[in-house]
């Protein structure tokens, strides 16, 4: 835990104590409802900071926890912790089957799908006989634990609140775990993430299934402080206010929810009071006008929210050398015999409309050598790339690595198989530092899951041989004292050489370069050669897509010479360089030139 | 029989609000990539405007040019206020920014019309009967006047250079630059049709839902769901998705239960988001 | 006339062009070559307007359209035929063309006809969408959209990207022709063919213009080769 999660965890405690002592009974009961509908939040916070997706009906896994609460207490006598586990598993197996299809696709797909399930679950609770139609369900006892009853707002505040700080915790030790760096990294680049071996659509469920899971266990308090639940637990209106308390808070941090609710509660209680006293006969819900203004404003004007603008305030910096590990250089590894094949390629073609960018290349890459392709301007070299790593899905054509068939699927299938890649155009995560970049590269060679990373524990000793491991590649291209440096910061050279400690941190056998000379001075672009010289020499397979043709015959075993989409030339660059049809291709066709 | 013809016109007629609704939708998204979830809002302000205008004793033409123009001027002014000063724009932010907006036009409905609905008299008196089936005339005026607005518009996108600039944003925005197509102005002109749409549906259908602070809600949820249904992308698609919506829904209404009539968008829109997620139309890759 | 001079730009953290300078005068046809990555068409995206440069000029006709964004660039004349064509695929050729002439579209527009004599080969299409076309059409039908603009310059990326020889072919005939009439800045790969319709010649390499002149005294400087091939020759 760090030390603005002591300070917060502190200035919070002292709160939940002193607050039910000094504030007003009227006070402390907006404090209840601020904790309770703090607790979806958080879980939205997670869902919207983490996943980069938005649930408009959270309400929804609100009430769906609320009920079956209800329903389990009231009817079937269940104690409380017993009927809460049930509540929240069902709320969470809600989000299981709405996110199962949805995650696939993004943008607006889970909005709008959230926004649906709010409106059914609502009908359905004001229709169905067994959730008790429009009136409900009541009788929801106060919560009793050792002869004592929860049933003042102070009690109730008191009980309450180590709920939240756990789940707040909780909430935390994901944001810090595994999943949650990874998940960082796939809002700064999806295909960046993918390609290290992120399978962003199973990540992305897990998050909002552990999001609906927090909504639901803020139905069960809900449910038992209010005594009632109705179908009014659903609303639309509820989603919005779960969703303002996110926002306002700010989506930087889990503590942001907690920070909103308390100020959505009391700025609506405030407006409550206030606006009737200003505007005459006006109806209680003009506080709407408040919400809605604050949503826009903050979006407009505060993106990070209020905890955001209060750490600019206090400008802290991250600690240096806050991460501990020991900088060895990158371990030898061992990669698959010399000379067997890792990458085979066939046929591969990709028509973009009327346009054929590819046209039916095959080539294969064998364990420890180089192979360079190269060509003229638009002659297929990226888009051959994306096709390899997954990218983009051939029109037709195979491709395997090391026996498996990896065409057509995500990037991450392919860092499975052992193979990595690099980007023409720069994908840092920029929201995390150089080594938090190089740790996503450990990814796959991590196992940490999302309960263990919640629970902080049991990941503490692997998230150690991460960073030695990160540690490890960022020595290796040379930048081990910019490891606490925020990665955005670098120059460019930096951040490309970055990127490709980042690819050697997954161990690949198969490592794609998408012209890593580019923007690097005389003396890097001399380093990262003789790096990949090692390299060769331990046995990684290397594709490099580069425009300095004199860098690439010196270093390639083979060359690729691609024309138009079309492979016109492969083989030792001794033989390339004196090819006609390679010549012609860079010079532009001439017949005499051609023929002559 | 008799009972399915009424069920169908009524679905017509309401899926031709719903289309109205979902063509603003798709003409805002096209452009800007914004998902504006304050369309139903505009149809609802329309409704209760004309409703005081007519209360002032203005003919019905002019009380509905006189809600057009003020559901356009807040609509300009949700683009210019909320939307342009926005740098980095996703569909997620504007989701999140549309949905404070809509708040604040609600409230400001509330405190001007307060809670109760209103509604605006039928255009003209009396209903058709037709070999046993009785259609309201109110009805064939929606029907009518959701055929002329959208048909207008699809005209517009289709016929005229305006349009076609629009799209032309849509498709390439980079090349639509080079060409002097000013992505502020084509952003503008958007929220403008989107606006008008919206009040042409606020309006007709006053006099048959009625109309109140909190009416656009469920209308512009449901809109949302239709343009879904055509893909978001299409004119074409919006028109066909909300008419299909409103007549499943009075279908469901008529023959299940009256109390299910608003869950059955939301259970299409999420069959549909799982069967087919680029909408019911072919091209789902027509924004890459 | 138009001119850069002192101009730098880039993307992000990353400057590309280091100070650039060129001219191109009156119904001058100049090509800009290089290597991959020498910053061509960032130069270009940077002169019309889809990069904000951080230092230097950009002038037409003595009209400085330094910073402007590119709506405003192409309304002052600049008319920009960017790289990968980027034809308006849901939409006709003929609205192609006529989106072209967007900037003085309150004059009736009867340049389509002339475009339809320039290539031939898009008068058969004319009502079919452009994205259903070839990549060689959808070129001819890029340059036809810049020049329905009836700009003072046009400013082609690449057009010769990824196209066929005899294709290639028709699109620098219709250039020689238009030679006559109109200013061209050309950036191309194709170095034969560029030399050929050229009346002048700049040279960049790493994000600087390293040399300039005419094409028969260029072509065979190995100065251009280095820069251009990399030392392939």
């Amino acid at each position: 835990m760090r030390r603005s999660d002591l300070i917060g965890l502190g200035v919070f405690l002292l709160l939940i104590v002193l607050f039910p002592l000094l504030g007003s009974t009227a006070l402390v009961n907006t404090g209840v409802y601020a904790l309770i509908y703090a607790i979806p939040a958080i879980g939205l916070t997670l869902l919207m900071g983490l996943a980069g997706q938005v649930s408009l009906g959270h309400a929804a896994f609100f009430a769906i926890g609320a009920y079956t609460q209800a329903i389990l207490v009231t009817r079937y006598g269940l104690p409380m912790p017993v009927a809460a586990v049930a509540a929240i598993a069902l709320a969470a197996l809600a989000a299981l089957l709405i996110g199962l299809p949805l995650l696939r696709l993004r943008g607006h797909f889970l909005a709008l799908a959230t926004l649906g399930l709010g409106i059914i679950v609502t009908i359905v609770a004001n229709e169905w006989e067994f959730t008790g139609s429009t009136s409900g369900i009541f009788g929801i006892p106060k919560p009793a634990f050792g002869g004592r009853t929860y049933d003042s707002p102070a009690e109730y505040f008191w009980l309450l609140a180590p709920v939240v700080v756990i789940a707040l915790v909780l909430a935390q030790g994901v944001v810090r775990s595994r999943v949650g760096r990874a998940l960082g990294a796939v809002n700064d680049s999806e295909v960046a993430a993918e390609a290290l071996g992120v399978d962003t659509y199973r990540l992305r469920l897990q998050v909002f299934v552990v999001s609906a899971g927090f909504a639901g266990l803020g139905g069960v308090f809900y449910a038992h402080w209010l005594g009632v639940v109705s179908p009014g637990a659903a609303n639309f209106p509820l989603s919005v206010e779960f969703l303002l308390i996110s926002v306002l808070g700010g989506l930087g941090t889990v503590w942001g929810a907690l920070v909103g609710a308390f100020a959505v509660e009391f700025l609506d209680e405030a407006m409550r009071q206030f606006i009737p006293l200003v505007i005459p006969g006006a109806a209680g819900e003009v506080q709407l006008i408040g919400f809605g203004l604050v949503l826009v404003l903050v979006v407009a004007l505060l993106p990070g929210g209020i905890h955001q603008a209060f750490t600019k305030l206090l400008r802290r910096t991250p600690a240096p050398g806050g991460e501990g590990g020991t900088a060895g250089a990158l371990a030898p590894r061992r990669h698959p015999a010399r000379g067997s094949a890792l990458l085979e390629v066939r046929g591969l073609t990709k028509r973009f409309g009327g346009v054929v960018a590819v046209d039916d290349v095959s080539l294969d890459v064998r364990a420890g050598e180089i192979v360079a392709l190269i060509g003229p301007n638009g002659a297929g070299k990226t888009t051959c790339f994306n096709m390899i790593s997954g990218v983009l899905e051939p029109t037709a054509g195979t491709v395997e690595v090391a026996g498996t068939r990896t065409d057509g699927r995500r990037p991450n299938v392919f860092a499975r198989a052992g193979a990595t890649r690099t980007f023409q155009n720069l994908q840092v995560f920029r929201s995390a530092s150089v080594l938090g970049n190089v740790k996503v590269g450990r990814h796959l060679r991590s196992g940490a899951g999302l309960v263990g990373g919640a629970l902080g524990l049991p990941a503490r000793k692997e998230e150690r041989a991460v960073t030695e491991a990160a540690l490890g590649a960022l020595s290796a291209v040379g930048l081990a004292e910019h490891a606490d440096r925020p990665a955005a910061d670098l120059p460019f050279g930096s951040q490309r050489l970055m990127e490709v400690a980042r690819a050697l941190a997954l161990e690949p056998d198969l490592l794609l370069l998408d012209e890593p000379m580019a923007g690097l001075s005389g003396a890097e672009r001399q380093g990262l050669a003789d790096l990949l010289r090692g390299l060769r020499a331990e046995g990684m397979a290397i594709v490099l897509v580069e425009h300095d043709v004199a860098a690439v015959l010196a270093l390639a075993d083979r060359v690729a010479v691609l024309d138009d989409g079309r492979l016109i030339a492969f083989g030792p660059p001794q033989e390339v360089r004196e090819n006609p049809a390679v010549i012609a291709a860079y010079l532009g066709e001439e017949e005499s030139d051609v023929r002559g | 029989m008799t009972d399915l013809i009424q069920f169908v016109v009524a679905g017509l007629a309401q899926g031709g609000a719903y289309a109205l609704i979902a063509i603003g939708f798709v003409s805002i998204f096209t452009v800007s990539g914004v998902i504006n979830l304050a369309q139903g809002e505009f149809a609802a302000l329309a409704g209760l405007t004309g409703v005081s205008a007519i209360g002032a004793g203005l003919p019905l033409p002019i009380a509905l040019a006189v809600a057009i123009v003020v559901v356009v001027a807040v609509s300009v002014a949700t683009e210019r206020l909320a939307i342009r000063p926005v740098k980095k724009m996703t569909t997620l932010t504007s989701i999140i920014l549309t949905l404070g907006v809509s708040t604040v036009i609600k409230a400001a409905m509330l405190l001007i019309w307060g809670p109760q609905g209103h509604t605006m008299p039928a255009f003209t008196a009396g209903d058709l009967n037709l070999g046993g089936v009785s259609i309201r005339g109110q009805e064939l005026w929606i029907l009518a006047t959701c055929a002329l607005v959208g048909g207008a518009v699809w005209w517009f996108y289709e016929r005229t250079l305006l349009g076609k600039a629009l799209r032309a944003c849509a498709e390439q925005p980079v090349a639509a630059r080079l060409v002097g197509i000013s992505p502020k102005n084509a952003t503008m002109l958007a929220f403008v049709v989107a606006g008008v749409t919206g009040a042409v549906a606020g309006v007709v259908t006053s006099p048959v839902y009625s109309s109140a602070w909190d009416y656009g809600l469920t209308l512009g949820l449901k809109g949302f769901v239709a343009a879904t249904l055509g893909g978001l992308l299409s004119i074409r698609g919006a028109i066909a998705g909300g008419l299909l919506l409103g007549v499943l829904e009075n279908l469901v209404a008529g023959y299940v239960a009256t109390g299910l009539r608003d869950a059955v968008a939301f259970v299409v829109l999420i069959v549909l988001l799982l069967a087919r997620p680029g909408g019911l139309a072919k091209h789902a890759e027509a924004r890459v | 006339m138009f001119e850069v001079s002192g101009l730098r730009a880039g993307y992000d953290r990353l400057e590309v062009l280091h100070g650039v300078g060129l001219r191109v005068g009156r119904g001058e046809l100049v090509a800009l070559l290089g290597s991959n990555g020498a910053g061509k068409t960032t130069l270009l995206r940077t002169v019309s307007g889809l990069i904000r440069p951080g230092a230097g000029t950009v002038t037409l006709d003595g009209a400085d359209l330094t910073g402007l964004p590119a709506e405003k660039v192409a309304a002052a004349g600049l008319a920009h035929v960017p790289e990968n064509r980027l034809v308006f695929p849901s939409l006709s050729v003929a609205d192609n063309l006529r989106l072209g002439a967007w900037t003085r579209r309150r004059h009736a527009s009867d340049d389509v006809g002339r475009m339809l004599e320039l290539f031939p080969r898009l008068a058969q299409r004319l009502d079919q969408p452009a994205g259903t076309m070839s990549g060689g059409e959808q070129q001819m039908l890029a340059i036809a959209r810049g020049l329905m603009a009836r700009p003072k310059v046009l400013v082609l990326d690449e057009p010769s990207l990824g196209l066929a020889p005899k294709v290639i072919a028709d699109i620098f005939a219709a250039l020689a022709a238009l030679r006559e009439e109109l200013t061209i800045l050309l950036v191309e790969q194709n170095a034969h063919a560029a030399f050929k319709v050229a009346n002048r010649v700049y040279v960049m390499d790493r994000g600087e213009i390293v040399t300039e002149g005419e094409p028969s005294a260029l072509k065979d400087d190995p100065r251009t080769r280095a820069a251009y091939f990399g030392g392939i020759a």
